[in-house]
């Protein structure tokens, strides 16, 4: 199949290459070269634009970092939708308000383009060894003809409903992931400051009620203080953003949500947003600490 | 908000055109002497100075586009709207092409404020323009203040409601604790009033909340919008605001029980339908 690929940065890249590995035929685009140079070695053609990807495509998969620059590539000068013939199919798998989802569904239908949106969670390890969660939005008709193309890049794929309902559950998955670092990073900090190895306590609660992959695989990295990303503090900002923003149009109260995205613009508003999440836990040490 | 401000501008002497969306709102205006313009583009065609108020950024924005494609080189678009900074420094730099002067000058002090010409102006734009904007801004209010370039009237205005919607929450806190403890909050309010927790918000509010008239000063969808930007630009800072976050929550408390085009006191409500006191 002749398969489009627009957004080749940590995530994308793994995920297009499984697509080629599959023996499918990519088309790609992408506003910095760089980004092709791993794509040297397979069946992979390279477009001036995403118009170009569009004549050439049968599906298209999109995933940058915010809805402007969905909307940039799906509907802008030169993008998809210039280019696109009848019945092309895009698939967003970057994570953005799903209200704004729905408008550019809405937008790209009217020219007889299919959508779905469909964020992921699992991150960079997940991307590279296919074993995404996948969350879908939109016709189920549309979901059944890219299922077997999102087999090759996850293990737990879930039409959740119409387009914009994977972009929710991305949003509750980010209110659970973005308050649960926090809890763990907190609970840690509480360890350490009455003098009790956090990694005792990480230990004993792994068997318990407590237990979670949080727990295990993030406190495991914040106990071997590896700040690496994974996944850039800056972008669960962003996402926790998008959760807030839907809280404030729908009239929502999410409380912990709400103080845990004021803990993410500290820790990116502090210089740690390339930093893994887990930076969250230096954060809680040194405004617990006296000032130097 | 805008009649009154009018009006004192009107009074002044100066040449004054008017457009609304809803040409009866004019009216008061035409009757005592403005000319009325079919669209704000032959509005600008005959304004040096354009003033606009309005409710949200797409409103400005929306105006700021018709009005571009006829203010003179040298004219000033005024804007006492409250609108999100960057939105203020991007109308000011797509002006600037056109060498029109953007001017964001956010206003505090409601109505009542706007009627008694006491309004707090805080502006933002280039700093020459005083000599221009000042007799204007004097007939509007008393407080008068250059915050900086374009954008930073704004920005001072986004603290003013921090720092405000804040306070209504906290005396709404402290009603609710002092009735929850069975104490009478308006003993409460008189002996605070005399001390350092004193401020016009405990006192306005204060007063509203103890006399539960939720009727609106200014309704409290207007807080929250000006509360969604404040927010939108502590994220855009990588500033944490943890009160301002939390305030923000009960704001969309209030929005979701339907008090929206009622007083912002409803922040109280907000609390006693979280704890009701009948479950105490």
């Amino acid at each position: 199949m002749n398969i489009g690929f627009i957004g080749l940065g940590l995530m994308g890249r793994p995920l297009a290459l499984h697509l080629a590995r599959a023996g499918h035929a990519l088309h790609l685009w992408a506003r910095r070269p760089a980004s092709l140079e791993p794509f040297k070695d397979v069946a992979a053609r390279v477009h001036v634009s995403a118009a170009a990807v569009a004549r050439h495509a049968e599906i298209i998969f999109v995933m940058v970092a915010d809805a402007p620059d969905v909307r940039a590539v799906a509907l802008e000068e030169e993008g998809i939708a210039s280019g696109a013939r009848p019945g092309l199919i895009v698939v967003d798998m970057s994570t953005i308000n799903p209200n704004a989802a729905r408008e550019i569904g809405a937008e790209l239908a009217a020219k007889g383009i299919e959508f779905l949106d469909a964020p992921v969670s699992g991150g960079e390890i997940g991307a590279i060894n296919a074993a995404l969660t996948i969350m879908v939005g939109g016709k189920p008709e549309v979901f059944e003809k890219v299922k077997p193309l999102f087999e090759k890049m996850g293990k737990s794929i879930t039409l959740i409903g119409a387009i914009g309902a994977g972009q929710v559950a991305k949003a509750c998955n980010q209110i659970l992931t973005g308050v649960g670092v926090a809890a763990v990073a907190e609970a840690f900090n509480f360890a350490a400051k009455s003098g009790v190895d956090p990694a005792r306590v990480r230990e004993a609660l792994l068997g318990g009620f407590a237990y979670s992959k949080i727990l295990e695989n993030h406190g495991q990295r914040m106990l071997d203080r590896n700040f690496k990303p994974g996944f850039k503090a800056w972008m669960h900002q962003k996402d926790l953003r998008i959760v807030m923003e839907e809280a404030h149009r729908l009239g929502l109260m999410l409380p912990s949500a709400a103080a845990t995205a004021q803990l993410f613009n500290a820790i990116v508003g502090s210089g740690m947003g390339e930093e893994d999440s887990v930076a969250a836990l230096k954060l809680l040490e040194r405004i617990s600490a006296p000032e130097q | 908000m805008g009649q009154p401000m009018a009006e004192h501008l009107l009074a002044a002497g100066h040449a004054f055109t008017v457009w609304s969306r809803r040409p009866a709102s004019a009216d008061f205006l035409l009757e005592r002497g403005a000319r009325w313009a079919e669209s704000p583009a032959e509005l600008a065609r005959h304004s040096e100075i354009v003033c606009t108020n309005v409710t949200g950024s797409a409103d400005v924005v929306a105006l700021a586009a018709q009005l571009i494609t006829a203010l003179k080189p040298g004219s000033v678009h005024l804007d006492f709207s409250t609108i999100a900074p960057p939105v203020a420094r991007e109308l000011a730099l797509r002006y600037a092409e056109k060498a029109v002067e953007f001017v964001d000058a956010p206003v505090s002090g409601g109505t009542a404020g706007a009627r008694a010409a006491t309004l707090a102006i805080m502006w933002g734009g280039k700093a020459a323009l005083a000599e221009r904007l000042d007799p204007l801004f004097a007939c509007l209010g008393k407080t008068i203040v250059h915050a900086g370039a374009a954008g930073a009237g704004q920005v001072a205005k986004a603290c003013n409601q921090l720092v405000m919607v804040a306070a209504i929450e906290a005396t709404a806190e402290a009603a609710r604790l002092a009735a929850a403890a069975g104490v009478d909050f308006n003993k409460v309010r008189q002996a605070l009033a005399g001390g350092s927790a004193g401020s016009r918000v405990l006192e306005f509010f204060g007063a509203k909340m103890a006399a539960r008239d939720f009727a609106p000063g200014v309704v409290a969808r207007l807080h929250h919008k000006d509360f969604v930007m404040v927010m939108a630009e502590a994220a855009r800072q990588g500033v944490p605001l943890p009160v301002g976050g939390t305030v923000m929550q009960q704001l969309d408390g209030l929005m979701a029980a339907g008090w929206g085009s009622e007083d912002t006191s409803r922040l109280l409500s907000v609390l006693e339908r979280t704890a009701p006191a009948h479950l105490l």
